[in-house]
């Protein structure tokens, strides 16, 4: 009995701790969301909230089992969805006024679009609530996406339980066997370590990072199926230290005349010329970040190693979405670095190693990396 | 064996001094524990723990994103991280320079020297190199002011323009107050501004100005004018008080040619012989081969004397002239051997003086040879008279207008006080400057001139040698070219420079040359070269005349007892305009190696006799000036640097140091820039400099070696006799490491350095080196990467001086690599010491074991710092720094960049190809950049000179820098 009951005072405080550190870890915003009331500019709240039923699809509409938002995501999605999401449609019709979104709704104008908006029919009552819908969205702003604290909570309660182990193992002796507090307390204690090693390892890196784009551009489409070479496009890969993110002007070569993909339709394409015709650039996500104190320069690997660039981008021609496929790692890099071999005899620079020439010639040594030309000197890459 | 020092405290007791040196630096070392680090091995435990768990809690949020903003339509010659050099030229304060301006997407990161220009001829000064910090200094003007309150273009033109026509209606007269205009366009400008306002004068004033040579002449050859000294064509070169390596005219060019008159590689050079007669030790008097320190009042005397010796020998009639206590006879009998040969010039402001001094070359046939008088240097058209006519004019309101640009004469004008009261009470002052200053505050108008970086300009420095400069970036703030407002205010609607520039270009330039028959192919070809030199010589040889001459001699009075004050323009900040340049600052000065502060150098004997040390306070009419103690410096005088003490200049330079102007007086209609009589008195104070000239010792091992050019001449390897000592005990336990590709070296020529201290803010430059100020510069922490060290040897009363660069010296056997524990200085394949500063845990170890004290430690994160608020905490201050070079924290890329350009290219890297910033623009063209691997390079014929040797080379440590045994020309 008495050992039960201080089971119970156990369990209690530790459930008490449980809450307080959830108080902590709530994330605030909701909690100051659900107080705010929705304020609306120029609609009503309840156009809004029709708007909201009737793009959600719960409203009646001649499709049987579809709605607005089948094809266009309001929440962030993992996979690709060539068309627009709502936000996106919001953003751009926001400043336009009712006549021209109908038109776009219903009579549209790509090929790819009036497919998909065949024979809709759609009150025009039910249109101007579903504007207003998006009108407010994009006057509020996309959902956030919410960051995931589970490796935080997690971290977190392994060290809850770690402090209560030693505790119980030191002070309280709640538990009878000394073993359970042991084992509960290594092996807390074991997997934060290992957390916080994996973490240490991966910090910095990203492998596979693949963001959103602000333009739904696909490298599979470019490269794969219309043929275009890397270089048409990064066009101071050989002779600049950064490959270079195409100038808007240099889309605009093809997208002069091209303003409607397979695909997407015409909702892509009109961003690049909307860009040009406004003046202000896309800001791309930038996915390959090497780590401070590194300069890396695409001239030498590819004007004059000319290293193919799936070699460290992978197969760029399938990806839709890009994606960091190397982990940009410096291990990666000097392992590379010492099975590359260099093309030592065609390039006359390379005249500079005499020494290295003369053993070639006599056969002492069969071919030269790059590491035996000092690729791996620290200060090749830190300055 | 000569002995070498450093001070008069490491002259008199070295080892006395060695062991105070080991204690002040222990002591300043406990001192700092005590104050900095409040924290405990108990503190560190806390924020370890706190780190893991910190880190942790960071691994597991999201990753910050980065955005890649493209351009939306690329310029064609722009590639994102390459750099593009535009040519430009800097003409500031007086001092012109024809530059290259590396450009990093779109913001100007570097100067550099532009080789085609046959003025500076690719060199450049520390001046010159840390102007591109005043383009992104936060007190710069943002908008236009009125009466102090931000203000817009449109109202200040409205009301200038009303107030301009007002005073044209009245008759009041205007004045258009300029420093030397040398920019034919903008004269041009002025011209038609000045034919619309018929009222309206313009009057050039220079802070330091060259009325006497300008006055002189104008009695000579009746033209007021700068000759053209050509000091590479003098075999023997006499300044009197001419600090011409330093800041006297035009020193750039004037360091080219002095070190191409000294060149001693092969045999059969010649070397000019160097006599400098000075008061305090400039580096000009530091290079001399006999340096005569003398009182500024007996300059006349021996100026005079020096006639009177030349007439006598050449039997001519003599003047009577008061005696002089120096001997000239053997000054006398080099200067005849050597006639036409010779170059006799004299820094003084006296007409009479420079009267004499023009009977001097005349004598001697200087004229036509070295002082030539066809060509003429302009940058120093200032009239000091004419200025002064001004002063009274606005005190007694007969000028109603003043248009001050780049002058700020409440600061640098004796009566700047008075001046600044009578602005005030104009009915209309504008000024024009970029910057807060004096002159700008007291004007009721401010309509902010862009930087020179941001404009477009041109120059005729000399007479047929024309420059253009050009933005290397858009008007960072609401600015506008000076020229601009002219012509509007004149009247004209849309005034834009750059045609104007452009036009009297093509129409009045390209008649002067043939390689062009199209205008605009002319001008793109000039705007690339940024130099252009006139084919037709616009005038013939002058003829001297006598005129004047022997009433200066008469005049010159005997010289005077008592103290003298000696002002002069400091090598980092001359004359103050560039007063909130933090590098300039944190440069120490050549000789005295004092940074942060302008100083009295006092003679040592006196200082002796009274007690007197470094950092005693003394009164000198009044005002408190620490003390140096200068060895060298004339007895009877004190030495004071101009261009401190700016009251308003903005946070880096305000207070520092003591404004010395006040005490210039006019005399005869010139500017004097030394007093007589002076009051000078102890003070029990003390006052803490930061001198960095005792730090990074080398514990008195034979550094310098030097040898006179008769020794030279005999045997090349002179003075190096202590290398075949070494190469003889020459023996090692290790493998030879082999450079199988290239292998980096630098060679300094001794003889060639001037101390013109150019590399240090060049590397500065270049490679992010923070600015850490004056507590931090006494703390032994100073962080120029290039430091010179300055070496006295023989009299403590006048010594003889030796400047060394001392740079890392990339050892092959270096012996603060093998004590890094973590490795993170290792050897590169091409003999580069380097550093993964990732790397570093920071255990000093390589810092306590490199011999020559060259390594750096970045004891603060300096950026974004409060501590020092110099010029990296402000987002505008920041733009200056280079891409390419990592902002070291706690904790060479110009070879990368030519050999990825050659690899892509496929082409061997060419000797010279590869420049560091400190070769690339030395004045003396005393250092020299290469692979040694390459036998036939210039570094190979240098290091296989017999001159050369390496420092500590008894510690085989294998250097890859080697160094030119110092030739002096001693008189035998």
């Amino acid at each position: 009995m008495r050992e039960n009951f201080r089971c119970k005072t156990g369990l209690k405080t530790f459930l008490f701790f449980v809450f307080v550190f959830s108080v902590f870890t709530f994330p605030k915003k909701l909690i100051a969301a659900s107080e705010e009331s929705v304020i609306s500019s120029g609609h009503s709240n309840d156009d809004i909230k029709r708007g909201k039923r009737f793009f959600m699809g719960l409203l009646p509409f001649d499709r049987k089992y579809e709605s607005c938002v089948s094809c266009h995501n309001i929440k962030q999605a993992d996979t690709l969805n060539w068309n627009p999401s709502a936000f996106e449609i919001a953003i751009k019709y926001a400043e336009k006024d009712f006549a021209s979104f109908q038109t776009a709704v219903l009579q549209p104008s790509g090929v790819k679009m009036s497919d998909s908006h065949q024979n809709f029919n759609i009150a025009g009552e039910d249109l101007k609530t579903v504007k207003a819908y998006l009108d407010n969205m994009a006057r509020e702003g996309s959902h956030p996406i919410k960051p995931s604290y589970f490796n935080l909570i997690l971290f977190l309660f392994l060290g809850l339980i770690l402090t209560w182990a030693l505790l119980d193992l030191i002070f309280f002796s709640k538990v009878k066997l000394k073993i359970i507090p042991l084992v509960i307390f290594l092996g807390a204690f074991g997997w934060q370590v290992k957390m916080i090693a994996t973490d240490a390892m991966r910090l910095g890196r990203q492998e596979n990072y693949a963001p959103d784009q602000p333009v739904k551009f696909s490298h599979k489409i470019h490269v794969a199926e219309n043929g275009i070479d890397c270089k048409y496009c990064h066009t101071t890969v050989e002779h600049g230290k950064s490959a270079g993110i195409p100038a808007t002007n240099l889309c605009m070569n093809c997208h002069v005349i091209i303003r409607e993909g397979t695909n997407s339709g015409k909702f892509e394409i009109a961003k690049i010329v909307d860009a040009v015709e406004k003046g202000k650039p896309i800001e791309w996500i930038r996915i390959h970040n090497l780590p401070e104190h590194v300069f890396f320069s695409h001239a030498v690997h590819v004007g004059s190693g000319k290293l193919d660039c799936t070699q460290c981008h992978g197969q760029v021609q399938e990806m839709d979405i890009m994606k960091q496929h190397s982990d940009l790692s410096m291990g990666w890099c000097i392992n590379c670095h010492r099975e590359t071999q260099v093309d030592f005899v065609e390039n006359p620079y390379y005249e500079h190693f005499i020494k290295l020439h003369e053993d070639l010639k006599a056969g002492v040594i069969d071919s030269i990396t790059a590491e035996n030309i000092g690729a791996n000197d620290c200060s090749r890459c830190h300055y | 064996m000569t002995k070498y020092w450093r001070s008069i405290e490491e002259f008199k007791d070295p080892v006395l001094f060695q062991n105070t040196e080991i204690k002040l630096e222990v002591n300043a070392k406990r001192e700092l524990m005590q104050q900095q680090s409040g924290s405990s091995r108990r503190d560190f435990l806390k924020t370890f723990g706190f780190s893991v768990a910190a880190a942790a809690v960071v691994a597991s949020c999201s990753k910050p994103v980065n955005k890649a903003i493209p351009f939306l339509i690329k310029p064609e010659e722009i590639t994102p991280g390459q750099a593009n050099y535009y040519a430009s030229s800097y003409f500031e304060g007086n001092e012109y320079c024809s530059i290259l301006v590396k450009v990093r997407d779109g913001r100007p990161i570097k100067v550099e020297g532009n080789n085609l220009s046959p003025v500076s001829q690719q060199g450049t000064s520390a001046r010159v190199q840390a102007s591109i910090l005043n383009l992104y200094d936060d007190a710069r003007f943002k908008t236009p002011l009125k009466r102090g309150e931000p203000t817009n273009w449109q109202e200040v033109d409205g009301y200038i323009t009303n107030k301009l026509g007002q005073l044209k209606r009245e008759n009041k007269k205007v004045v258009l107050l300029t420093s030397t205009i040398i920019s034919p366009s903008t004269k041009s400008v002025i011209n038609r501004f000045l034919t619309e306002n018929p009222n309206a004068e313009w009057l050039q004033y220079d802070a330091v100005s060259a009325s006497g040579i300008l006055k002189a002449n104008q009695l000579s050859f009746g033209k007021a004018f700068v000759p053209d000294y050509r000091f590479e064509k003098a075999k023997v070169i006499v300044s009197f008080g001419a600090d011409f390596l330093g800041t006297w005219l035009s020193n750039v060019e004037y360091t080219k040619g002095y070190s191409e008159g000294r060149k001693l590689l092969g045999a059969g050079d010649q070397m000019s012989r160097h006599y400098q007669f000075e008061s305090g030790m400039t580096i000009t008097g530091s290079n001399a081969d006999v340096r005569i320190p003398v009182k500024p009042s007996e300059e006349g005397v021996l100026v005079a004397s020096l006639y009177n010796e030349i007439l006598k020998s050449k039997g001519l009639a003599t003047f009577q002239v008061p005696a002089s206590s120096v001997d000239l006879s053997g000054l006398v009998a080099d200067l005849l051997e050597n006639e036409g040969k010779s170059l006799v010039v004299s820094g003084s402001n006296d007409v009479n003086i420079q009267l004499i001094v023009n009977g001097i070359n005349n004598l001697l046939g200087n004229f036509g040879n070295t002082v030539l008088t066809a060509k003429t240097l302009n940058t120093h058209q200032g009239i000091d008279a004419e200025f002064e006519t001004l002063i009274s004019e606005i005190k007694n309101k007969t000028v109603a207008g003043l248009l001050c640009w780049g002058v700020n004469p409440v600061y640098n004008h004796p009566a700047g006080q008075e001046i600044k009261q009578a602005v005030e009470g104009l009915e209309l002052s504008v000024s024009f400057a970029e910057r807060i200053d004096e002159t700008a505050a007291a004007c009721h108008w401010v309509c902010p001139a862009p930087n020179y970086l941001e404009a477009w300009d041109d120059a005729e420095p000399k007479t047929g040698s024309y420059s253009l400069a050009q933005p290397a970036i858009s008007k960072l703030f609401d600015s506008r070219q000076v020229q601009e407002s002219l012509l509007k205010w004149g009247g004209l609607e849309a005034p834009d420079f750059y045609t104007t520039v452009r036009n009297y270009w093509i129409e009045s330039l390209f008649s002067q040359q043939t390689e062009f028959t199209d205008g605009k192919l002319f001008w793109n070809h000039s705007l690339q070269r940024g130099t252009f030199e006139s084919a037709i010589l616009k005038e013939a040889e002058l003829n001297y005349t006598q005129s004047g001459l022997s009433d200066a001699i008469i005049q010159i009075k005997p010289s005077s007892d008592g103290w003298e004050i000696v002002l002069y323009e400091s090598v980092a900040l001359s004359n103050g305009n560039a007063g909130n340049n933090p590098w300039l600052h944190e440069l120490p000065d050549p000789v005295a190696k004092v940074s942060w502060d302008n100083f009295a150098s006092v003679p040592v004997k006196w200082a002796g006799e009274n007690g007197i040390q470094n950092e005693s306070v003394i009164t000198v009419n009044g005002i408190e000036l620490p003390v140096v103690v200068q060895p060298g410096q004339a007895a009877g005088t004190i030495s004071v640097a101009l261009g401190y003490g700016r009251e308003i200049a903005g946070k880096v330079g305000e207070g520092v140091g003591k404004n010395m102007f006040p005490l210039s007086t006019i005399e005869n209609g010139t500017r004097k820039f030394w007093l007589s009589g002076a009051q000078v008195q102890k003070t029990s104070k003390t006052y803490q400099l930061a001198i960095s000239q005792t730090h990074h010792s080398m514990e008195g091992r034979p550094i310098v070696r030097e040898t006179s050019f008769n020794e030279w001449k005999l045997n090349p390897a002179a003075g190096n006799e202590l290398k075949e000592v070494h190469e003889k005990n020459k023996v090692t336990l290790y493998p030879e490491m082999e450079f199988k590709g290239h292998h980096w070296g630098m060679a300094v020529d001794l003889s060639s350095c001037t101390g013109c201290s150019n590399c240090s803010v060049s590397c500065q430059a270049e490679n992010n080196i923070p600015v850490i100020g004056r507590e931090q510069v006494r703390n032994r922490r100073i962080m120029h990467w290039i430091r010179i060290d300055r070496y006295y040897s023989n009299h403590a009363e006048n010594p003889e001086v030796f400047h060394q660069p001392v740079m890392c010296q990339h050892c092959d056997n270096a012996p603060c690599e093998n004590v890094c524990p973590v490795s993170a200085t290792p050897h590169s394949d091409e003999g580069l010491n380097q550093i993964a500063y990732n790397r570093c845990v920071g255990t000093k170890y390589c810092i306590n074991n490199c011999p020559y004290k060259v390594r750096r430690f970045n004891w603060f994160k300096y950026v974004n710092n409060d501590e020092f608020d110099f010029a990296s905490n402000s987002e505008l201050g920041r733009l200056v720094l280079n891409p390419d070079v990592t902002i070291r924290s706690r904790g060479v890329q110009r070879i990368q960049e030519k050999k990825t350009e050659a690899k892509v290219a496929g082409r061997k890297i060419e000797d010279g190809e590869v420049q560091p910033a400190c070769v690339q623009s030395c004045p003396a063209s005393a250092l020299v950049f290469g692979d040694m691997n390459n036998p036939e390079s210039k570094i190979s014929k240098y290091l296989k000179n017999e001159r050369n040797y390496h420092l500590l080379e008894e510690l085989h440590t294998l250097p890859s820098v080697g160094y030119l045994v110092k030739v002096r020309n001693k008189k035998a």
